[in-house]
């Protein structure tokens, strides 16, 4: 019955309570998808702005690994509007992500799944469960994923509904990583270089990228003048 | 076609509208000429409740009807009224002058309308307007007729409530959107900032919210022009006071 499998997730993530904190969704999405981790990630325009919440570092890591470089499950399950299944990152035959496939392998991720947030035509982002080994996602995990992504949407809109205009909501704030610190360096950046934003934005990413690093650690060096790009 | 063929089609047609972006007007206008078309009536048409309570004119298969309508909202008494006030549905004969609603059964009856039905356009326990449907014979509607006029009903109720949520979830996400880009612009005036000036982040943050308060500018534009680079030189220099 498709009421019971609402029902359990619901179950899962209140424990209880009518408004459970962003954390909770990626806290328990592990045990209700089967998946070793779970991650949320919120997209505006055609880019990603930011993780909501992620269970474990891996996780953290898929999250930061597409907001660095701008591809991978989310963002492609945001952009397409689809549900994306990538059971084996390590199949040579799979030539997808370019630049998320590898650093994502090393960290130990063999599967990934983007599931679309959305309500009704409106789209959020998407949700991305991993796993440490090959192999599709059951149907009950399958449909298990759907729910949760389904929740997960309702919840951000929710959350922001309390919110007064022209403010994030603090429910979706705490817990969020939104990448300021990116920001506070790209502003930076293009005071020391005498370039546009856009510009300044652009050399991080290809600063992280070409270094193997993550744009948050670079943005922090930035930030605290250890580090000068030019 | 059969008529039961023909109202199946027209069900899975008004369906198939619902997906993605539709127009509500566009959909009850679809919904009245139905009516006409399909069940034994002369003139539909149908009223939605304003976010104040009161009925609006949305849609008539008509402009008899339209003016009908009109005039009922006017007088505020007839079937429509009744039906969305009571949830429920309204099946009544007119004559000029008398019954219910004397002053709508006589202008009802000019328009050549002799019988309503009016059901409410419902969805458990909320009543979201009513559909009119006026005949210009006197016996009354039959019953089959009026159950395919409650699916359409049912129908139209719901295609409203969806329109409804996508456009409420439609306004929050921009408004989340919009919400994050401006605390991104002002996130990177911090930095462009803190650079010229150099001061850390906090301090750039209090001189740029402290600039923008004495002007009387948005926090966002002043933080905008900043990033920009055209942004008065003042907004930075003079240390921030509490």
């Amino acid at each position: 019955m498709p009421g019971d499998r609402l029902r359990r997730v619901l179950a899962e993530l209140s424990d209880g309570e009518s408004m459970w904190p962003a954390a909770r969704l990626c806290a328990v999405g592990p045990r209700i998808t089967g998946a070793n981790g779970v991650g949320v990630m919120l997209m505006s325009g055609d880019i990603p702005s930011g993780s909501l919440c992620s269970s474990d570092e891996v996780s953290q890591l898929i999250e930061d690994l597409q907001y660095t470089l701008g591809e991978g499950p989310c963002v492609e399950a945001y952009q397409n509007d689809k549900i994306v299944s990538e059971p084996d990152l390590a199949d040579p035959q799979t030539h997808r992500w370019f630049a998320f496939t590898p650093p994502a392998l090393k960290a130990g991720v063999r599967a990934v799944f983007g599931f679309p947030l959305r309500v009704g035509t409106v789209r959020l982002g998407a949700l991305n469960l991993y796993r440490d080994r090959p192999g599709e996602l059951t149907a009950e995990q399958h449909a298990d994923a759907l729910v949760l992504a389904d929740m997960t949407a309702r919840w951000v809109l929710d959350a922001q509904a309390g919110a007064p205009s022209g403010v994030v909501a603090e429910a979706l704030e705490a817990g969020a990583d939104f990448h300021f610190a990116v920001h506070n360096a790209a502003g930076i950046v293009s005071v020391q270089e005498g370039i546009t934003i856009t510009e300044a934005l652009i050399r991080l990413r290809a600063f992280a990228y070409s270094n193997d690093r993550p744009l948050a650690d670079v943005a922090q060096d930035v930030v605290a003048h250890r580090l000068r790009l030019g | 076609m059969t008529r039961e063929s023909d109202v199946v089609h027209s069900l899975v047609e008004m369906a198939d509208t619902l997906v993605d972006d539709y127009d509500v007007v566009d959909l009850l206008t679809g919904l009245t000429d139905r009516c006409v078309s399909l069940l034994a009536v002369s003139a539909a048409g149908v009223m939605l409740a304003t976010p104040t309570g009161s009925l609006g004119l949305v849609a008539s298969s008509s402009e008899a009807m339209r003016l009908l309508e009109l005039f009922e909202l006017q007088q505020q008494e007839g079937p429509c009224l009744d039906a969305f006030r009571s949830g429920e549905r309204i099946h009544e004969s007119l004559t000029a002058g008398s019954g219910r609603w004397p002053r709508f059964s006589t202008a009802a009856g000019r328009a050549g309308f002799q019988s309503v039905v009016a059901l409410p356009l419902r969805l458990r326990d909320v009543t979201l307007g009513a559909l009119n449907l006026l005949s210009t014979s006197r016996s009354p509607m039959a019953e089959a007729d009026i159950i395919v006029a409650r699916a359409f009903a049912d129908l139209a109720a719901l295609s409203i409530l969806q329109h409804r949520a996508s456009t409420e979830a439609q306004r929050l996400n921009e408004q989340l959107s919009a919400a994050l880009t401006s605390r991104i612009v002002i996130e990177q005036a911090k930095g462009v900032i803190s650079e010229r000036v150099g001061i850390d982040l906090a301090e750039a943050f209090a001189r740029l919210r402290a600039y923008a308060r004495n002007a009387n500018l948005r926090l966002t534009d002043v933080a905008q022009a900043a990033v920009d680079g055209t942004l008065d030189p003042r907004a930075w220099t003079a240390p921030a006071r509490n």
